[in-house]
C-alpha cells in the first residue's frame, strides 16, 4: 500500500487545481500579512517539492515576479495618489497642484505609514492569489486537465485550457530564446536590440505554436459538430452560459462578505442547477471516450482535502475572530495573529510530503512526453 | 524561484520595519486631552455616548486653541477611533473599539450583525455625529467629521444610533453646557462651523473644503445598506486641491435659531475615560491573538523559503546531470 501510494506519478490535475483554489480562497479572505506570506511560502514550497520538468512547471518564477510587481505597484500608487490617511507621516513630497475639475485627486504630498501599509496589505492579498494560481499552473498538466473535462464542457474547456496555458508557454518561450541567445554569444548587444532579438522570436514562436495546436486539435477531432438540431444547441448553450454566470456571481458574493446575502446562496444554487441541466443536455449529444483516463486515488483526495481545509479554516476563523484577518491600520502596530488561522494555512503544505513525487521525464510517462512535443 | 521571493520579502521587511519604528497610539490616550468638560472658552468638549451599546458615556476636553476639524477634536481629546476600510477616517465606524468586531448588534433585519468596518455601516447602526455651541441644544451635523471646524468653547458629540431614523436619531445624553455656565443663553452661533483655514500647506490640524470628501464623509443618513455610497477614488480622497479654486461648501438651511440646551441636571452619568482599558489590549484579548504566533509565522516563512530554494537547487542539479 505504502509503496504504491508514493510511486512516482503525475497527480490528477484537478486535484492540484482544487488545492490551489483552496489556498487562493483563503488568501482572498484576509489582509493579514503574516497569513498572506505564509500562504505564498506554502505554495512556493509545494511547487518546489512536487513540480515536474515540463515547460509550464518552470514558469512558476514568472508568477513570483508578477506578484512582486503587483505589490510594488500598489505601494507606489499610494505614494503617488496621496497617502495621507493616518497620522504617522513618513515623508512629505512636494504636492503637484491640480485644476479644480480634478478635485479629490491628489498627486504626491504627505505620505503616511498607514496608507503605505494599506497598499502593501492589499497588494499582498492579490499577489498571494496570483502565486496560488501560478502554483496550480506549475503543478497541473493543462493538457491532461483538458482530458479530464466532462464531455459537455469540451468547447468551453478547450478555450479555457488554451487561455490558461498561454502565459506559461510565453514564459517558456522567453527562457528558451534567451538561452539560445546566450549560446550564440549575442548577449553583449545594447539593451534595446536585445529586447528586439527576444520579442520577435517569442511572438513567432507563439504564432507557430498556436497553428500547431490548432492542427493537432483538428486531427484529434476537436470542434466536431455532432448531428444536433440548431434549436437544441442554442438551448443548451443558453442554459450553460446562464448557469456559469450564476455560478460566477454566486461564488463572488459568497466569497466577498460585503455583498448582499441574497446574491450569495440562492444565486449560487440556481446557477449550479441551471448549469447542471445544461451539462446534462449537452453531454447527451457528445459521445467521446478517453484514452487512459486519470484516476482519482488516495493521494488526490489528500491533496484536495488539504486545500479545502485551508479555505474552511479561514472561513471558520473569520466568523470567530474577524479582528485578526483584517488588521486595523489606525493604530500603527505589528499585525496580531492567532494560532487557528496560522495552523489552518499550514495544512496546505501537507501535499509536499503526502503526495507522490512527479514522474521523472522520459521514464514511465510516454504519452505525456509525446503530448508535450505535439 | 531564487530571486523572486527574496526580493518580495525584502520589500515587505523594509515596510514592516518602517511601520514598527513608528510611534504607537493608545486607547483613551491620556497624553492627549483632559477628562471631563473643558473649563474655559478655549478648546472643545467631546462627548461620546454609547447609547444602547452600553457603557459609561465619556466626556473629554480637547484644549486645542487653534481651529481644527471634528476629526482633530475627536483625536485631540484622546479618543481612539477606527474608520472603515473603504472610506478611511472619513467614516468613523468604531470609537473606543465599540461596536467591536465580536459584538453582536441587533439591527433591523439582522439581529446578530457584527461591524467589520470594511464598508459603510448600515443606516440602522452607526455613530451619529452632533455638535453644539455652549448652552445650545445638540444639532445633527450636516457635514462629515473631516469637513467641519469645531466650535471653540463648544461641543462635539458622538452618539450610537441603533435602529433610528433621521428624525429619531438619539442626541448625546449630556447637555452641551460647560459647568459654571449654566443659565447663560445659548451663546454663539452653532451654524455648520464652516471650514476656516485656507492654507493648503498645513497637513494636519487645518480644515480644507473638499467637495469630493463630503461624499465619503459621514452625513445625516448613511446610504442604506452601505452600497449606494458615491464612487470616490478610495483612499485618494484626502484633500489636496487648491482650496482657493474650490467653492466653499454651502451650509444647509438649519432649523432657524438654535434651541437652548436642556437642563444639565438630566445628564446621564459620565466618566472621563481615565479607567478605560487599553484598546490594543482589549483587541488582543478579543481576537485571541498570541504574542508568539507572528514569530512562528515569520520563522515558518523563512524556513519554507529556504527549504524551497534548497529543493529547487537540488532538483535543478539532478535535471542538468
Amino acid at each position: 500500500m505504502r509503496a504504491t501510494y508514493f510511486l512516482p506519478r503525475d497527480l490528477h490535475p484537478a486535484a492540484w487545481w482544487l488545492w490551489a483554489l483552496g489556498l487562493a480562497v483563503a488568501a482572498s479572505r484576509t489582509t493579514n500579512p503574516w497569513l498572506l506570506l505564509t500562504i505564498i511560502a506554502v505554495a512556493g514550497y509545494v511547487v518546489a517539492a512536487r513540480r515536474g520538468a515540463a515547460p509550464w512547471a518552470l514558469a512558476f518564477r514568472m508568477y513570483l515576479y508578477l506578484a512582486g510587481c503587483i505589490v510594488c505597484l500598489r505601494v507606489f500608487f499610494r505614494l503617488v495618489f496621496g497617502g495621507a490617511e493616518g497620522t504617522t507621516i513618513l515623508l512629505r513630497l512636494p504636492e503637484i497642484p491640480l485644476p479644480a475639475w480634478a478635485a479629490g485627486i491628489r498627486l504626491f504630498g504627505a505620505v503616511s505609514a498607514e496608507s503605505l501599509l494599506g497598499g502593501l496589505y492589499d497588494g499582498l492579498r492579490l499577489a498571494a492569489v496570483v502565486v496560488c494560481l501560478g502554483a496550480a499552473n506549475a503543478l497541473a498538466n493543462p493538457k491532461r486537465l483538458l482530458k479530464a473535462m466532462p464531455p459537455a464542457l469540451y468547447e468551453m474547456g478547450t478555450a479555457v485550457v488554451v487561455a490558461l496555458s498561454v502565459f506559461p508557454q510565453l514564459a517558456e518561450s522567453v527562457l528558451r530564446v534567451r538561452r539560445a541567445r546566450k549560446l550564440r554569444g549575442g548577449a553583449n548587444h545594447r539593451r534595446l536590440r536585445a529586447l528586439h532579438a527576444i520579442v520577435i522570436p517569442v511572438l513567432e514562436d507563439a504564432l507557430d505554436r498556436s497553428l500547431r495546436l490548432a492542427a493537432s486539435m483538428d486531427s484529434r477531432g476537436y470542434g466536431r459538430a455532432a448531428l444536433v438540431r440548431p434549436r437544441q444547441r442554442v438551448a443548451t448553450g443558453v442554459l450553460m452560459v446562464l448557469g456559469l454566470i450564476g455560478v460566477c456571481v454566486g461564488g463572488y458574493a459568497t466569497l466577498d462578505g460585503s455583498t448582499p446575502r441574497l446574491l450569495a446562496g440562492p444565486v449560487l444554487v440556481l446557477g449550479v442547477v441551471v448549469g447542471l441541466l445544461g451539462f446534462h443536455l449537452a453531454g447527451r449529444r457528445v459521445q467521446r471516450t478517453r484514452y487512459r483516463p486519470d484516476r482519482w486515488r488516495p493521494p488526490e483526495v489528500v491533496v484536495v482535502l488539504s486545500g479545502v481545509g485551508v479555505a474552511v479554516t479561514l472561513f471558520a476563523t473569520s466568523t470567530v475572530d474577524p479582528t485578526n484577518l483584517n488588521p486595523s491600520l489606525l493604530t500603527l502596530s505589528w499585525p496580531a495573529l492567532s494560532w487557528p488561522p496560522l495552523v489552518g494555512v499550514l495544512l496546505g503544505v501537507l501535499p509536499a510530503w503526502l503526495s507522490p513525487p512527479p514522474a521523472p521525464p522520459h521514464a514511465g510517462a510516454g504519452h505525456d512526453a509525446e503530448e508535450v512535443s505535439a | 524561484m531564487t530571486a523572486g521571493p527574496r526580493r518580495a520579502l525584502g520589500v515587505v521587511a523594509a515596510v514592516l520595519v518602517v511601520a514598527a519604528t513608528a510611534p504607537h497610539a493608545h486607547a483613551v490616550d491620556q497624553s492627549r486631552g483632559r477628562p471631563g468638560f473643558c473649563t474655559s472658552d478655549t478648546g472643545v468638549t467631546v462627548v461620546v455616548d454609547f447609547q444602547q451599546l452600553g457603557g459609561t458615556t465619556l466626556v473629554r476636553c480637547n484644549p486645542q486653541a487653534t481651529s481644527g476639524t471634528g476629526l482633530d477634536a475627536l483625536k485631540g481629546a484622546g479618543f481612539q477611533l477606527a474608520g472603515t476600510q473603504r472610506w478611511g477616517e472619513g467614516f468613523v465606524c468604531r470609537i473606543e473599539n465599540r461596536p467591536s468586531a465580536v459584538e453582536e448588534i441587533p439591527i433591523e433585519g439582522d439581529t446578530d450583525y457584527r461591524e467589520s468596518c470594511v464598508d459603510t455601516p448600515p443606516a440602522s447602526g452607526y455613530w451619529s455625529y452632533w455638535h453644539a455651541a455652549n448652552g445650545c441644544a445638540w444639532e445633527y451635523s450636516q457635514w462629515g467629521l473631516k469637513n467641519r471646524a469645531f466650535i471653540q468653547g463648544g461641543f462635539e458629540g458622538w452618539s450610537f444610533s441603533l435602529n433610528a431614523t433621521a428624525d429619531t436619531n438619539p442626541a448625546p445624553r449630556i447637555a452641551a453646557v460647560r459647568p459654571g455656565t449654566e443659565g447663560q443663553p445659548c451663546g454663539g452661533s452653532s451654524d455648520e462651523g464652516r471650514p476656516s483655514s485656507t492654507n493648503p500647506n498645513e497637513q494636519q490640524g487645518d480644515v480644507r473644503p473638499n467637495p469630493a470628501e463630503q461624499n465619503s464623509a459621514q452625513r445625516q443618513q448613511p446610504p442604506p445598506g452601505g452600497t449606494a455610497a458615491p464612487d470616490t477614488p478610495g483612499p485618494a480622497t484626502a484633500s489636496g486641491a487648491d482650496p482657493a479654486a474650490l467653492p466653499p461648501p454651502k451650509p444647509r438651511p438649519s432649523a432657524g435659531t438654535p434651541a437652548p440646551a436642556p437642563d444639565p441636571d438630566h445628564n446621564v452619568a459620565f466618566a472621563g475615560g481615565e479607567n478605560a482599558p487599553d484598546v490594543n489590549e482589549v483587541l488582543r484579548q478579543q481576537s485571541g491573538a498570541s504574542r508568539y504566533a507572528p514569530w512562528a509565522a515569520a520563522g515558518l516563512v523563512v524556513l519554507l523559503v529556504v527549504a524551497a530554494l534548497l529543493t529547487a537547487r537540488r532538483r535543478g542539479r539532478a535535471r542538468d546531470s
